[in-house]
């Protein structure tokens, strides 16, 4: 494995990686017009192409939450073109690793010890990168641990790289900046809450012990004591990632079960918990030898409010949509329709997002849905190519909780897609509220 | 005090601590060694016996502490394993959590000989401790291959190494964050930075290609370029 030699250091640095980036993207556009001259043809995949992996080159050097955005822009397959999102995609999984003393040197602040007398054994190479930090294997008795190392400094870093990467998302999603604050502060609120070790173990405890009765689904031991705001330690889970678990062509029920208990995991959180792992990259599960699906990682969790669970649930569950004026109401509280909207723009934006909506809810319609069918996910690549284009969709809309909640429904959509597999949507319901809005504010003018 | 004579009743550690205490308290240097020694029961001679000056003992806090740091940094299993990169960053790491434990009386000597990064005089004992460890590290990385051997400037590689030091004690005494968290990641970068350079990179085979070109100027010629 390839040791990362330099970190760019300073602000001045990581700004001067995003510049040349800049420029790069700049240059494939060149390059992409002049050939296109002599080439009528060349569609932009190609460039998109050029451009992703530019992109994603200059964001695995930078690492920590510049990685960390690579891999949401990743999950929002839904607003992005194809070719970045293969290209992000790489950055779910391995990035260049730290140093050894460095490692040592967290443990003896965290402990006053290294890592070799804190363990039996520990490997100074990590075997993953975990974004904001990277994974080491360890063994203390008869057990065989995984010891996550955050990066020093990271916390520190991400509002400035947040702050670089909105001309970039600017650019990638053809949005605004000034729209894009109240998100991007979203966003910032995740991530801050990601590096704090110490609040993922409390949560990481909290939400297996919840979510225990899950059929298939397991969880590792985490060890509090061997933990600090800097390292995590939790036993170590064997089993495959989904991309390798993929290739040892697993059977259809197989499929399905690993789907199932995927999909339990998410709406029981969803539905019952009102609280859920918002991160739903494949880096976060394994397949188990016994065929359960493991749970690795509870950095992201995204708590979902009432004003956000009830507008939104019952158009999913409630047939709202049925009803133009209730959808309406809903489309509102979830801030998809502004005050100031005249006659026209609502009816557009009714007929839009009633489109997107629909689509989120598809697999709720029926008892089962096979997420192995193109078309489903065929109609959200066409719906969001299409919003991409719209002048009316150069400013994003929406209250800020449909960032992490879309990220994580249709990140879960995308896996089931990967998986092939058939599951029973019918598992977990919303908790019933007497205050949806199908009984009230049916009143609330146009 | 009758058998006090070859055998002083004072160690140099004692001496060393009775004047970090006293610095610290007063926030300046003792009146005299007269007046230091009397307070701490000895005679002017018995101070003597281990330090010139005051100054001296200054410094050799600063040359204990980095001697300590090779130490123990050497007793770590993984050290054998280490390369010269690494060697050197657990050096840093090691020598900073050392100088945290006397941090008020660092700074203090930090601050008192203000032309700081030009002439370090309080440092002049360490200088030398700390450029033996660091000629031993780059040797190795130079027999593994590791470094790129460079006829003029590989003797230079501990002088940027030296460069590195006074940044980093500096970096570190202005340091407000958390636990220092900014003078580790000032020291993965800056020593990762020293290495890469030291290393054979694009800029070595730039300088042979130039040197091959100039020796084969004739050929050029004939070819009419």
């Amino acid at each position: 494995m390839k040791i990362q030699e330099s970190m760019p250091a300073t602000k001045v640095e990581r700004s001067a990686k995003f510049v040349k980036t800049g420029f790069q993207i700049g240059g494939n556009y060149i390059k992409h017009y002049s050939k296109k001259l002599f080439n009528p043809d060349l569609s932009r995949d190609e460039l998109n192409e050029n451009n992703a992996s530019d992109i994603y080159n200059s964001l695995s050097e930078l690492k920590g939450s510049a990685l960390k955005i690579a891999q949401m822009l990743s999950m929002d397959r839904n607003m992005l073109p194809k070719a970045y999102v293969n290209k992000f995609s790489q950055s779910q999984y391995n990035a260049p690793p730290l140093s050894g003393p460095l490692i040592t040197r967290t443990f003896v602040k965290s402990f006053g010890k290294s890592p070799e007398k804190l363990f039996d054994s520990f490997n100074p190479v990590s075997t993953n990168a975990a974004s904001i930090g990277q994974v080491h294997q360890a063994t203390l008795g008869d057990k065989k641990l995984a010891v996550k190392v955050q990066y020093p400094g990271v916390a520190a870093s991400i509002s400035s790289d947040l702050k670089m990467v909105k001309p970039f998302a600017f650019r990638l999603l053809g949005i605004n900046e000034k729209e894009l604050n109240v998100y991007i502060k979203e966003v910032e609120e995740r991530l801050l809450e990601e590096t704090d070790y110490k609040l993922e173990v409390r949560r990481s405890i909290e939400f297996s012990k919840a979510c225990s009765k899950l059929k298939n689904t397991v969880f590792p031991t985490y060890y509090p004591e061997l933990s600090s705001d800097k390292i995590i330690t939790m036993d170590w889970m064997e089993g495959l990632h989904l991309k390798e678990f993929l290739a040892t062509d697993p059977s259809q029920a197989l499929r399905n079960k690993i789907g199932q208990a995927l999909w339990d995991f998410y709406n029981f959180q969803q539905y019952e918990l009102k609280a859920v792992h918002a991160d739903p990259h494949p880096g976060n599960f394994l397949i188990t030898p016994d065929e359960k699906l493991a749970i690795i990682d509870f950095g992201c969790i995204k708590e979902i409010p009432e004003d956000f669970y009830n507008p939104f649930f019952d158009l999913i569950w409630q047939d709202l949509m049925k009803d133009k004026q209730a959808t309406i109401d809903a489309f509102r509280k979830l801030g998809l329709l502004q005050q100031n909207d005249n006659a026209k723009q609502i009816a557009f934006y009714y007929k839009s997002y009633k489109e997107m909506i629909s689509l989120f809810a598809l697999p709720y319609a029926g008892k089962a849905f096979d997420f192995s069918k193109p078309d489903f996910f065929e109609n959200i690549y066409a719906w969001s190519d299409k919003i991409t284009k719209l002048p009316e969709f150069k400013q994003p809309r929406g209250v800020k909780h449909f960032i992490y909640i879309n990220r994580t429904n249709f990140g879960l959509y995308m896996i089931l897609n990967d998986l092939q597999a058939t599951v029973n949507t019918q598992s977990f319901r919303p908790v019933s509220k007497n205050n949806s809005i199908a009984n009230t504010k049916r009143s609330h003018a146009l | 005090m009758a058998k006090a004579t070859n055998k002083p009743l004072i160690t140099p550690e004692q001496i060393r601590d009775a004047y970090i205490d006293y610095v610290l308290t007063n926030n300046e240097p003792p009146k005299s060694v007269y007046d230091f020694a009397k307070k701490l029961g000895i005679t002017e001679a018995d101070f003597y016996n281990y330090f010139a000056s005051f100054i001296a003992i200054e410094k050799s806090v600063w040359a204990i502490l980095t001697i300590e740091a090779v130490e123990k940094i050497k007793e770590q299993e993984i050290w054998a394993q280490y390369s010269s990169r690494e060697k050197i960053l657990s050096f840093f790491y090691s020598y900073i959590e050392l100088l945290k434990t006397k941090r008020s009386f660092i700074i203090y000597t930090l601050k008192k000989h203000e032309k700081r990064l030009s002439a370090p005089a309080i440092l002049s004992d360490a200088k030398p401790i700390f450029e033996n460890f660091a000629e031993d590290v780059i040797q190795d990385g130079l027999d593994s291959g590791e470094l790129a051997q460079r006829k003029f400037f590989t003797k230079r590689y501990k002088d940027g190494l030296w460069m590195q030091f006074l940044f980093i004690i500096n970096f570190w005494a202005e340091d407000d964050s958390n636990d220092f968290e900014k003078t580790d990641e000032a020291i993965e970068k800056g020593i990762n930075v020293a290495f890469d350079l030291f290393q054979r990179s694009p800029i070595d085979n730039l300088f042979e290609y130039g040197k091959f070109l100039a020796r084969n100027g004739k050929l050029r010629e004939k070819m009419g370029i």
